[in-house]
């Protein structure tokens, strides 16, 4: 892992530097629009409404790809900040099940680590829009971890 | 109303129609390639805003992952072609058998083959534009199908 991150993620632990700052070091989340809502180390994430998310324009509902991308960088970051020694986690799979239209309004997601293993990590999803009881999509996903730490 | 058999226009120009109408597939730059009954296939060329490790420059998973939703969705619209439905996501799984090389573009391919009463049932693969032997995920993905009197249809302009 590059020194740049783990003096990032050190800061951000600390209270000196925002969560959003390591969102914001990748593109697609950018892309996306992802932004962290920070409690001191309990993480919330925001997919704000906007139209470049839309999938269906006459309902209008976000795009499905657009709430599991936000979905799977949500627990790439929530991931990286659950290691003792964060190691950079790459993405075996993800399953998703969409139990709700996602209507065109911020969608939250909060993230639980089901395991954390030596190479492997099992994350747990989910994604709602009104309330938290009533989530959009669940999903999980597998994580390979980089053998080095950081 | 036009003969079931030819509705005046292709699979591949109603799937292009499609994608063109999703505000999220245009910004994803998605290009159907090709359309028939049985398998479509379409390109998401490698931009630096769908990077998701900035040091490598290798795509995001979720970027492959709602461009082969989309690509499922194309190919069950091809299914039940002429007709038309709305078929929203019930699940999907993708595996991410290997990183794609940066700055190529990705292919990815989707068949429906079983459509039930009320769900199409879509395998999927994406490979690295020119190395079809050598996918880099697969994916396996149920839609559930709404469908959309003839009549109701001219009116409706995309599915999601």
């Amino acid at each position: 892992m590059a020194e740049a991150l783990k003096t990032l993620i050190d800061a951000c632990r600390a209270g000196e530097a925002d969560y959003q700052r390591l969102m914001d070091r990748v593109p697609y989340a950018r892309f996306l629009g992802i932004e962290v809502n920070a409690m001191g180390e309990e993480l919330t994430f925001l997919l704000p409404r906007n139209e470049t998310n839309v999938g269906n324009p006459t309902l209008p509902a976000l795009h499905g790809g657009a709430v599991a991308g936000f979905m799977e960088q949500s627990a790439l970051i929530f991931l990286l900040l659950e290691m003792g020694e964060p190691r950079l986690p790459k993405t075996i799979d993800f399953t998703i099940d969409y139990l709700r239209a996602g209507h065109y309004r911020d969608t939250f997601a909060e993230c639980r680590v089901t395991r954390l293993g030596r190479r492997v990590a099992n994350v747990h999803i989910s994604a709602w829009q009104v309330r938290r009881e009533d989530p959009i999509a669940i999903a999980r996903a597998h994580f390979l971890l980089a053998e080095d730490p950081a | 109303m036009t003969d079931k058999t030819d509705p005046g226009y292709t699979r591949l120009d109603a799937c292009r129609r499609f994608v063109e109408s999703i505000r999220h597939s245009r910004e994803l730059a998605i290009e159907v390639l090709d359309a028939s009954e049985q398998r479509v296939t379409a390109r998401m060329p490698w931009a630096e805003q769908l990077v998701g490790n900035p040091e490598t420059g290798v795509l995001h998973g979720g970027a492959v992952f709602a461009f082969l939703d989309q690509v499922g969705g194309l190919a069950n619209a091809c299914r039940v072609f002429p007709d038309f439905e709305i078929t929203p996501t019930i699940d999907l799984r993708i595996d991410h058998l290997h990183a794609p090389a940066p700055g190529k573009a990705v292919i990815g391919a989707a068949e429906c083959y079983r459509l039930s009463n009320h769900v199409a049932f879509v395998r999927l693969e994406a490979f690295e534009e020119g190395r079809e032997d050598d996918p880099i995920a697969m994916g396996l993905a149920t839609y559930m199908r709404m469908k959309i009197p003839r009549e109701q249809m001219m009116g409706v302009k995309t599915d999601g």
